[in-house]
This record gives structure tokens, C-alpha cells and sequence, in this order.
């Protein structure tokens, strides 16, 4: 997208597009109830209208910044690389806060990681690395130096932030043990 | 779960609007934090504590309302001590603050800033205990259920057209909000817009969607600006001079122009969706203009180190903390960001549901009982002035503690914001797809940072959409299916009239 007005105008045609969408193809093929419906006898609200509202409200957004396009404000290509280092730090670190702590726990334990997720260490092991992944991923790439101190402080943000939920409650699952 | 019995004979809600309260000056000191962010962080924290009784409605609101009060004192430590907002409400106080921090008087500087946010906070709160009552009777009185669509219908317009530079994007971000609220809700037993995912199919959770936009998204913005900016954040702290306490001649100077935007900053608060940084600048503007004609010879201008200019800013974005609950409790419509935190700990809890009906007398099964979320809001209105009151006893000490937290580098906090943030969700959710929700909702967020549309109308549109749907399908029903019933009764012809009126006006107006 270009600078300026002209960035407002491609918003305005996305959300126009958008909201098309939305009322023609997502609402019809998505809804099992109409605009109105008539139920014993009585016509009632369908499930269908109050989108449509909202996508007939998205419409008249798009009209609106259309004719009157504000300046300062571009979405680059630039941003778009940021959302890309972005997901690229959480699919990594979201990924081995998944599978470190069964994977540890195959090596050691032949009954697998389930019964263990939450009794310490093993519950542990999974958000460490994977917080601690997280953090010094997103201050390397804020500072755009890859530091130890950055790891450093990630694993022990990780590790207050795990004992503050383990130690006092009993019935809190840290990330990721209630889905293994 | 912890009991909510006293501690040490000090009763929970009292130790919880301290800590809150402490939490809030050092938050609001921390640029990159605001109170709304810890706000954020601390709900699910608070919720894992108390769990989901009705004895933990008070003190987990007592501890976010003291958070409320004390972020916009702490905002106006770094902007006097290091010329840097520690909330952007406090942007103007270092207009005034920091050139007299240069001179050596900054410890005055910080007295004028408490004083003039004690009195504004305490001025709010009165307006809000007189007014939020009365204004509750009135729509119970007058507004039925065509009424009541059509007042959600103008506050979302309101809201829309206000927040941000641009109408347009203001209403593309509501509708987001709107749609995304609709998400596998409805009344047929199929959930409606989940393109057949189960994973959809209980909605998307709240507190995913607010903290995603509102706390993730800000995150990923700034840590953008600071992958962006390649100087180093070097801050230097002004000597704090020697102690001057404020003399009754300063005091009667300042007076009026505490008076002035704390009046100002009171009905700014009370209309939702404009916030504390517009009742700041225009508490700051308005002083300005009245300094000009009475200004005492050798005073410095305002921009040059005048007491007035941080009195007026000070005193306007905190009288906006008070009043921003009218809405909420009177109409159940949250006004700013930390409003939002209010519902949504009293939508997580439960058993208190903001709006008209809660200054109803009767409990609603016999004249005798007393409403019990009566009871409750005259127990948030204690916790405010208890706020008040440690706002006036420590809160100036505390203060000029806190000015160390500047010195905090921004992008090693926001990444450990983001991962206490993504764990408060998933010891909610317990699901990693919750996680991945989060995520998404940030990055949309981010991208509406980016594009100059305001997240805020879509958050407050996400929480008012449900009830707007509800209100809305109860009024055609019992209108006999009439169509037009939003336009039958006249005060709901009105706010239909002037939702229309305030979204063609705003577009009239030039762009900022």
C-alpha cells in the first residue's frame, strides 16, 4: 500500500469487499435461521439479521473512509515482515512449549507425559523452554541483537511466572499441560 | 481459593484497593505500561485467587479500580522527573513539569500534580455517586425495551465517531466487534458464522478478543517501534531540588484551575468513549486561554514551567476515573479501556450485571429484601473513596518512589507482559487454541494500530453486542413484530435521530 489517502482508499476496498462477503456468501451459507422467522404463529428475529446489520455497518465504514480518507497512516510492506518475525517467534516457541516436556518424558518415563503434567518438574519443563523461547525471541528481535541476558531474563520470567500459578493453586494448568 | 475474611483485622477489600492502588502509581510511572494494561494482566490473576463467588466481586474490583486511580498519578512521575508521559494522558504535564523539574523544582513540581489529581479523582467520584443513581432511575423510569436498543445504538454511534481520527475507521471497527461478538451465538441450535469449526462453536472467549486487541496488540506495536528506532533509550533524571511544600497562596492560585478542568474532566468521563487524553489537553487549553488574561508579572508562560498548566492536566485526565463509571453502572455501556476491565470482571464473576437495574431498592422478591447488587455498588463506591483517601495520605510519597521505574528498558517489559498475558488466558481457557486466539486478535489489533483505526470501538462493541442483539429481539417481540419499532416511541426516534446526527457531524469535522 502507498502513503496517505490513497492507503485509506485500498482500506475502504478491503472492508467493502469484506463486508460483501460477509452479507452474500459467509451470512447465507453460515446461519441456519433467516432474517426473520416465523415461529408458532409469530415472526421473530433469525439469527441471520444482526449480522447483516453489522455487515451493512462495515459497508457504510467503508464509504465513509473512502470519501474521506485521512493522511499519516500506511500499512507496508515493512509491517507485514514484522507480523511474519511475529508468528514466526510464536509458532517456534509455541511449538516446543508443546512437545518438550512428552518428548523428555518418553526418554524417562514409560507411562508418557499425561500422568506427569501436572506434578513438578515435568509440568514445568514445557512452559520454561517455551517462555523462555518467547521472551529472548521477542527481545533479540526488538533489539535486533541475539543476547544471552535476553534468554536469560525470558527463563526467569518463565520460571515467576510458573511458580506464581503452581505453588498457590492446585487446580491451574499451565500452558501447554491441559491439552497433552 | 482464598477466603475473602480479614487479614490481620484489615478486611480484604481494603488491602486489595491498596495494592491495586500501588500497583497503579508504579504502573502509571513505567512508560510503555498503563493502567488499563495491568488491569488486564491482573484480572485472570485475580479471578485465579478469588474464584468466581459473589464475596469476590468487591475485592477483585477494588484492586483494578485502584489500579484505575492510581496509573493517571503515576503517569505524571516520569513526565515531570524524565520529560516522558508514563501515560499518554500525562503528555501535557510535561509541557509544564519538566521545565520545572530544570529548574530544581521538581519535588514541587510532583506536590502540584498529586494535589491537583487528588482533587480531581475526589470531585469525580462525588459527581458519580449523586449523579449515577439518578440517571439509572430515569431510564428504568422512561426507557423500555424499543428505548434502551436505541440508547445502546447511540452510544456504539457515539463511540464509533469520537475514538480516533476518522469516522469511518471508528465504524469499520465496530462492526468488527459486532461481528466477531456473533461468532456461534444466536438462538438456533446451530452456532451461526463458525464455518462448521467445533473449536468456534462456543464463541470466541472475552477475555481472548479484549486482551489480544487492547494488550497484544499495543505490545507488538511498540516493540515494532523499538525494532524500528536504532538510537539507544537514554533518559537522564533532573536533580529533584530541594522540598517545597505547596504554601495556601499556591494553593488558592491553583484553585480554580483544579476547579476548572475537574469539571471538565467529570463530563468528559461521563460520555462514553472519550478519554482521559482529550479531557487532559482540553483541561490544559481552557487553563491556558485563563492564564493569559491573569497571569502575575514575573510568572513563567505556560510551556515555561507554570504550576497551573500541570494543575489543569493533572485535575482533568483524573477526574475522568470517577465520572467514567456513570455509564457503567447506571447503563451498563463501558466509556474507555478501563471501564472495559470493570464489565469484564463483573461479566467474569457474575452475579452483578451493570446497568439500570441495579439501583432498583427492592431485591425483586419481596419490598423487604434489599437488592443485593445494590449493596454492591455502594461497596464500589466505598472502594473508590477508599482510594481517594490513600490518594491523599500516601499516594505523594508513593510517588516520588516510583520515579526509578522509567528507567525499566521497554523491550524487556512488553515481551514479559505478553507471556504473563498469554498464561493469565490459557489458566482461563486451559487450551492452546485459546493461546493461538489471542495471537490472531493482537495481530488485529497491531494492524488497526497501523491503519489508524482505534481498537476501542471494536472492544467496546464486542462486550455491548450481545446485549444489544438480546434488547433488541425482546423489543420486535413484544412490539407484535412491528418493524419499525425503533422509530414508534419517541425518545427512541430521538437516539435513533441523534446516532445519525453525531456519525454526520464527527464525518463534517476535519480529520486529526
Amino acid at each position: 500500500m502507498k502513503s496517505g489517502s490513497s492507503s485509506d482508499r485500498w482500506l475502504a476496498l478491503f472492508f467493502l469487499a469484506f463486508s460483501i462477503l460477509i452479507v452474500f456468501v459467509w451470512i447465507p451459507l453460515d446461519t441456519e435461521t433467516g432474517l426473520v422467522e416465523k415461529v408458532r404463529r409469530k415472526f421473530v428475529i433469525g439469527d441471520a439479521l444482526a449480522p447483516t446489520i453489522t455487515g451493512v455497518i462495515i459497508t457504510l465504514g467503508a464509504i465513509m473512509t473512502w470519501l474521506q480518507p485521512s493522511q499519516g497512516h500506511t500499512f507496508t510492506r515493512k509491517n507485514v515482515i514484522w507480523i511474519l518475525q511475529l508468528l514466526a517467534i510464536f509458532a517456534i516457541s509455541l511449538i516446543i512449549m508443546r512437545y518438550t516436556g512428552p518428548i523428555v518424558a518418553m526418554g524417562f518415563e514409560g507411562g508418557g507425559y499425561r500422568p506427569l503434567r501436572a506434578t513438578p518438574p515435568w509440568n514445568y519443563i514445557g512452559f520454561l523452554v517455551g517462555g523462555t523461547m518467547m521472551i529472548g525471541g521477542l527481545i533479540a528481535t526488538a533489539s535486533r541483537r541475539l543476547s544471552i541476558r535476553g534468554f536469560a531474563i525470558g527463563f526467569a520470567t518463565s520460571l515467576i511466572i510458573a511458580l506464581l500459578y503452581d505453588m498457590p493453586f492446585d487446580d491451574l494448568l499451565l500452558p501447554p499441560n491441559g491439552d497433552v | 481459593m482464598f477466603l475473602s475474611e480479614p487479614v490481620l483485622g484489615v478486611p480484604i477489600v481494603v488491602i486489595m484497593v491498596f495494592g491495586g492502588f500501588l500497583l497503579g502509581i508504579t504502573v502509571g510511572a513505567t512508560p510503555g505500561l498503563a493502567g488499563p494494561m495491568a488491569m488486564a494482566i491482573s484480572l485472570p490473576i485475580l479471578i485465579s485467587v478469588f474464584g468466581f463467588s459473589n464475596d469476590a466481586l468487591l475485592p477483585v474490583l477494588g484492586f483494578l479500580i485502584g489500579i484505575m486511580k492510581g496509573a493517571t498519578v503515576g503517569g505524571a512521575v516520569p513526565a515531570i522527573l524524565f520529560n516522558t508521559p508514563g501515560t499518554p494522558d500525562a503528555y501535557m504535564t510535561t509541557l509544564d513539569g519538566y521545565p520545572m523539574a530544570q529548574k530544581g523544582e521538581a519535588k514541587r513540581a510532583l506536590r502540584i500534580a498529586h494535589f491537583s489529581s487528588a482533587s480531581g479523582d475526589t470531585f469525580s467520584d462525588i459527581v458519580l455517586v449523586v449523579c449515577a443513581p439518578f440517571l439509572a432511575i430515569l431510564v428504568e423510569r422512561y426507557l423500555d425495551l424499543p428505548e434502551k436498543t436505541a440508547l445502546l445504538i447511540l452510544s456504539l454511534a457515539f463511540i464509533a465517531s469520537v475514538i480516533g481520527g476518522s469516522v469511518g475507521k471508528g465504524v469499520i471497527s465496530m462492526g468488527l466487534g459486532l461481528l466477531a461478538a456473533m461468532i456461534a451465538t444466536g438462538e438456533d441450535f446451530y452456532p451461526r458464522l463458525t464455518m462448521g469449526q467445533s473449536s468456534l462453536a462456543e464463541g470466541i472467549p472475552i477475555a481472548a478478543a479484549v486482551l489480544g486487541v487492547l494488550i497484544l496488540g499495543e505490545v507488538f506495536k511498540s516493540l515494532e517501534d523499538l525494532h524500528r528506532t536504532t538510537q539507544s533509550n537514554t533518559m537522564s533524571q533532573v536533580a529533584s531540588g530541594k522540598s517545597s511544600a505547596l504554601s495556601r497562596n499556591d494553593l488558592r492560585r491553583l484553585l480554580p484551575y483544579i476547579g476548572r478542568s475537574a469539571l471538565i474532566g467529570t463530563c468528559i468521563g461521563a460520555l462514553p468513549g472519550i478519554g482521559s487524553t482529550l479531557a487532559a489537553t482540553l483541561g490544559y487549553t481552557t487553563a491556558k486561554r485563563h492564564y493569559a488574561n491573569a497571569k502575575p508579572d514575573n510568572a513563567p508562560d505556560f510551556g515555561e514551567g507554570a504550576p497551573e498548566g500541570i494543575a489543569a492536566t493533572e485535575a482533568a485526565n483524573s477526574s475522568v476515573s470517577g465520572a467514567n463509571l456513570i455509564p457503567v453502572l447506571s447503563l451498563g455501556i463501558p466509556g474507555n479501556a478501563a471501564a472495559v476491565f470493570l464489565i469484564l470482571a463483573m461479566d467474569s464473576i457474575g452475579g452483578f450485571n451493570p446497568g439500570p437495574s441495579v439501583f432498583r431498592l427492592g431485591g425483586g422478591i419481596g419490598d423487604s429484601v434489599m437488592n443485593p447488587e445494590m449493596v454492591m455498588v455502594f461497596g464500589i463506591f466505598t472502594a473508590m473513596f477508599l482510594a481517594n483517601a490513600l490518594n491523599w495520605t500516601i499516594g505523594g510519597i508513593f510517588m516520588r518512589l516510583v520515579g526509578v521505574m522509567a528507567r525499566i528498558p521497554k523491550n524487556r517489559l512488553l515481551p514479559i507482559i505478553l507471556l504473563l498475558t498469554l498464561t493469565a488466558i490459557y489458566v482461563q481457557e486451559t487450551s492452546m487454541l485459546a493461546i493461538w486466539i489471542t495471537i490472531f486478535f493482537g495481530l488485529l489489533g497491531y494492524v488497526m494500530r497501523r491503519v489508524g483505526m482505534s481498537p476501542l470501538p471494536f472492544v467496546i462493541a464486542f462486550i455491548l453486542a450481545g446485549n444489544l442483539e438480546a434488547t433488541a429481539r425482546q423489543a420486535f417481540a413484544a412490539t407484535g413484530a412491528d418493524p419499525f419499532f425503533l422509530l414508534k416511541s419517541p425518545i427512541a426516534f430521538i437516539f435513533i435521530v441523534l446516532a445519525i446526527f453525531v456519525v454526520a457531524y464527527n464525518l463534517r469535522r476535519p480529520l486529526s
